[in-house]
């Protein structure tokens, strides 16, 4: 062999090694595998519109115009009614259920918290 | 594959016949990938099961953007980061340093390697490449063996284009240096 390659054909050697690098073959076919996992799983639903859908989108769109004219063309007077009675209740929660804010941050950590239980047992049972 | 778009359409609308050819097709080059990746025929096996798994749950959302395969190779390298979760430090450690312009080599290059060199040598190196870090075996299965384009595997990787192209070339001048070695090796034993 010769011992004193140049650049060039150790560049030849390296890149002809790696144009041959065999791609493994596998040890047994897994389709019959696969296809029996997969008839467990139900058929994929491709994205799709549903009539229900539209008919949400409808209402929910109705009910913000309606909302936007409603709060436009209310009187005055029952805006500032509105508006004191709105100001009470936020100082009756703030005077009589202090316990609430931390109660609901509480309950959301725990909802958070809770969410990842499934993955964290997924990954324990690997 | 023959008509490829048209079995995954079939397999998008819920066919299993259809799912399975493709399955069929696919499953070598995504068991290699993962073979090279993790150096165990049973976690390549269950990663490849997993990937045709995962492929059917998310079959729906696959617009053709890219190849099945590399969509495919896309899913195996996420599971393999699952696998091995040093594998995505060490590609983005990698750094884009090397050479900006390192020149994409064709892959339909007639070699003239080819022929000359001993089968002995060719094994020695196949050996080296199997002996690489993950994160460079990875580079070089799909560079080499899955002829993906730099851009292509950057895009898969979601890594810039630099860093694959430095990690490939690190890798060849690890497969470099021990070619040096192999040399001064038979060059020393008579």
């Amino acid at each position: 062999m010769d011992n004193s390659l140049t650049p060039e054909k150790q560049n030849s050697v390296i890149e002809d090694a790696l144009y041959t690098y065999p791609v493994a073959s596998m040890p047994r076919n897994i389709t019959s595998d696969v296809m029996a996992r997969i008839k467990t799983i139900p058929a994929p639903r491709p994205f799709r519109l549903t009539w229900n859908d539209l008919l949400l989108g409808i209402v929910f769109s109705i009910s913000m115009v309606a909302m936007w004219f409603s709060i436009y063309n209310l009187p005055p007077l029952v805006v500032a009614q509105i508006r004191k009675e709105s100001i009470l209740l936020y100082q009756h929660l703030l005077v009589n259920m202090r316990w609430l804010i931390p109660v609901l941050s509480s309950s959301l950590v725990a909802f958070l918290s809770a969410l990842t239980i499934p993955y964290l047992r997924r990954e324990l049972l690997k | 594959m023959e008509n490829e778009p048209a079995f995954i359409q079939r397999a998008q609308k819920g066919d299993h016949d259809a799912f399975a050819a493709l399955v069929d097709e696919h499953q070598r080059y995504i068991y290699n990938l993962a073979l090279r990746v993790l150096k165990d025929e049973n976690e390549a096996l269950d990663l490849t099961q997993e990937t045709f798994v995962r492929a059917w749950t998310a079959l729906p959302n696959f617009r053709g953007q890219s190849q099945f395969r590399t969509w495919l190779y896309r899913i195996i390298t996420n599971l393999c980061y699952n696998r091995l979760p040093n594998l995505r430090r060490s590609l983005t450690d990698l750094g884009d340093d090397v050479i900006a312009e390192i020149p994409e080599t064709d892959l339909t290059f007639d070699n003239p390697a080819h022929g000359f060199e001993s089968h002995e040598l060719r094994s020695y190196l196949h050996n080296v490449i199997e002996n690489l870090d993950e994160n460079y075996r990875l580079l070089i299965s799909l560079r080499y063996q899955n002829e993906l384009s730099y851009e292509e595997i950057a895009n898969m990787l979601n890594l810039p284009l630099g860093t694959v192209k430095t990690g490939l070339f690190r890798a060849k001048e690890q497969l470099r240096r021990a070619l040096e070695r192999y040399q001064e090796v038979s060059w020393t034993i008579p």
